[in-house]
C-alpha cells in the first residue's frame, strides 16, 4: 500500500517540478525589481584602459562580490594616487578610478571624498570633482558630508554654482544642514547675483541660531547686502 | 522522517571526519587575516571595511567546503558505490536524497556561521564597534544562498556521471547565478531576438543568486528589507530548492546503478 503511493507520487515528481519551475520564476521575476529598483548604472571611463575596467565590472558580477572588488580596487586608486610619478601627467586617471571604485561600491565614501577633495584642492579639475560627487550624493542621498564637500568646492569655483546650489538648497529644506553649508549658500547667492535670496538666507540665520558669533555675522551680512541693494553696488564679499 | 534524520547524521559526522572544518580554520585565518590587512591598507571606515570583506569570506568558506563535499562524496558514493548501502536499506531514494541535503548543509551552515561568529567578536571586541541587524540579515540570506547552492550540488551529484562533472556544474552554475541579476538589464537593450530568447530562458532555469546578495546592498539607502520582502525571498529560496529537488529525485529513480 505504502509502496504504491511512493509508486503514484514518483509519477507526479513531473508535473510538480513544472508547478514549482512556474513559481520560482514568478518570484525571480519579481524580486528583481525589489533587487534593481534602479538600472544598473556602468560609468564611462574617459582615460584609462576600457579593458581593464570591464574585466573589473565582469570579476565583480561574476563573483557576486561587488563590494571586495570595489574595496580591493580601492587600494590601487590610493596606490596610484600615492605614486609621484603619475604627477607627470597630473595623475589624469583619478576621475576614472574613482569612478569606477564607486560603481563597485555605490555606497562607500572615501572615493568621493578623497576623490574630489584632490581633484579640485590638489589637481584644480572642480568640474570632475562636481560629477563625482553628484554621483555620490545619488547614491547616498542622507549623507551630509559629500553635500558639505560640494559647498566647498562651491565656495572655491563660481563657475559651479549652477550644478552646485540646488544641491545645497535640497539638503537646507531638509533643516539637516550644518551652519557652514547655509553660509556658503548665502555666499554662493551673492557671488552669483541673487541679492534677494541671500538676504532671505541671511535672515533665516539670523532668526534660527542661538550663537552670539553667527548672529553678528549674519547682521553684518545683511547690513552690507541692503546697503548694497539701496545703492546699486556689488557688495565685498 | 527518523530515517531522513538519521541518514542526515550520517552525512553530517562522515564530513566531519573527512576532515571538511581545516577548511574552515584555514578560511578564518587567511581570509580574516586579508580582510585585516585590505582595512589597514585601505582608506575609510575600518570596521564596515571588515565586515564586508567578512560577509565574502563567509560566502567562500561556505562554497568551498560545499564544492569539496560533493567531490568527496562523490567519489565514495558514485565511484565507490557506498550509495548501494544506503538503497539496500528500507528507505526510498527521496528520504535518501533529502538526507544528503539536510546532512551537507548541517556541515556548509556550521562553516558559515562559525566564520559569522569570528568576524562578530573581531568587530566587537577587538574593534570595539556594532554588529548592525542588516550584518545579521546578511548572514541569514548567505544561508538561504547555501541552502539552494547545495540542494543544486547534490542534484547535480544525481544527474552527472563524473566527479568532474558535478564541481564543474556547480561552480559554473554559481558564478553564472550571480549574473542573472543582470540579464534583466541587457533584456532591456537592443539585442538580436534569439540572444533575447536565449537570456530569458537562463535567467529562469538559473538560482537567482543576487536575490540573497544582500552583501552588496548593506549600506544600500534604497534598501528595503520587510517581512514582505523577507516572506518573497523565502518563498524563492523554497520554491527553487523544492524544483531541483525534485529533478534530483526524479533523476535518482530514474537511475540504475551497476
Amino acid at each position: 500500500m505504502q509502496k504504491d503511493l511512493y509508486t503514484q507520487l514518483v509519477k507526479l515528481l513531473p508535473a510538480m517540478a513544472v508547478a514549482m519551475f512556474l513559481i520560482q520564476a514568478y518570484y525571480a521575476t519579481y524580486l528583481q525589481v525589489w533587487l534593481h529598483p534602479e538600472p544598473l548604472g556602468v560609468t564611462q571611463t574617459y582615460r584609462m584602459d576600457k579593458r581593464v575596467s570591464s574585466v573589473l565590472r565582469a570579476t565583480a558580477y561574476l563573483s557576486g562580490c561587488k563590494v571586495l572588488v570595489g574595496h580591493a580596487f580601492w587600494i590601487k586608486v590610493l596606490q596610484y594616487y600615492g605614486d609621484a610619478t603619475n604627477s607627470k601627467d597630473r595623475y589624469s586617471k583619478l576621475y576614472d578610478y574613482c569612478s569606477l571604485a564607486s560603481d563597485l561600491n555605490p555606497t562607500f565614501l572615501a572615493p568621493y571624498t578623497l576623490g574630489a577633495a584632490a581633484l579640485t584642492f590638489h589637481l584644480h579639475r572642480p568640474d570632475e570633482a562636481v560629477r563625482l560627487l553628484t554621483k555620490g550624493i545619488n547614491s547616498n542621498p542622507r549623507d551630509v558630508s559629500l553635500k558639505l564637500l560640494m559647498a566647498s568646492i562651491a565656495y572655491e569655483n563660481s563657475e559651479q554654482y549652477d550644478k552646485v546650489v540646488p544641491i545645497l538648497e535640497s539638503q537646507i529644506l531638509t533643516g539637516d544642514a550644518p551652519y557652514m553649508m547655509v553660509n556658503i549658500l548665502a555666499n554662493a547667492y551673492e557671488k552669483a547675483g541673487r541679492y534677494q535670496d541671500a538676504v532671505q538666507l541671511w535672515q533665516r540665520i539670523l532668526r534660527q541660531t542661538d550663537k552670539d558669533d553667527v548672529r553678528i555675522q549674519a547682521a553684518h551680512k545683511l547690513q552690507a547686502l541692503q546697503e548694497f541693494m539701496r545703492a546699486g553696488k556689488h557688495p565685498k564679499p | 522522517m527518523r530515517r531522513i534524520l538519521s541518514l542526515a547524521s550520517f552525512t553530517f559526522r562522515e564530513l566531519i571526519r573527512s576532515k571538511m572544518l581545516f577548511i574552515w580554520l584555514i578560511s578564518v585565518i587567511v581570509l580574516c587575516g586579508l580582510a585585516f590587512l585590505l582595512s589597514l591598507l585601505s582608506y575609510g571606515d575600518i570596521l564596515s571595511i571588515f565586515m564586508d570583506l567578512g560577509l565574502v569570506g563567509m560566502e567562500v568558506s561556505g562554497l568551498m567546503v560545499l564544492l569539496l563535499s560533493l567531490a568527496v562524496t562523490y567519489t565514495t558514493e558514485m565511484d565507490q558505490k557506498a550509495i548501494f548501502l544506503h538503497l539496500s536499506k528500507p528507505m526510498t531514494r527521496g528520504e535518501y536524497l533529502l538526507g544528503r541535503i539536510l546532512g551537507f548543509y548541517l556541515v556548509v551552515a556550521l562553516v558559515v556561521l562559525g566564520m559569522g561568529a569570528v568576524v562578530s567578536a573581531l568587530v566587537v571586541f577587538v574593534g570595539g564597534g556594532q554588529v548592525t541587524p542588516l550584518f545579521i540579515d546578511s548572514v541569514v540570506f548567505l544561508l538561504l544562498e547555501m541552502f539552494v547552492l547545495t540542494v543544486l550540488g547534490l542534484t547535480f551529484q544525481m544527474i552527472a556521471t563524473s566527479l568532474v562533472g558535478v564541481v564543474l556544474y556547480t561552480f559554473f552554475t554559481i558564478f553564472l547565478g550571480h549574473l542573472i541579476g543582470q540579464i534583466q538589464w541587457l533584456l532591456e537593450k537592443q539585442l538580436p531576438a534569439g540572444i533575447k530568447v536565449v537570456l530569458k530562458v537562463i535567467y529562469y532555469i538559473l538560482p537567482n543568486l543576487d536575490i540573497f546578495n544582500l552583501k552588496d546592498r548593506m549600506y544600500d539607502p534604497t534598501l528595503v528589507l520587510g517581512s514582505a520582502q523577507w516572506q518573497e525571498v523565502l518563498a524563492y529560496a523554497f520554491s527553487y530548492s523544492l524544483l531541483v529537488f525534485l529533478i534530483g529525485w526524479w533523476n535518482l529513480e530514474k537511475r540504475e546503478f551497476m
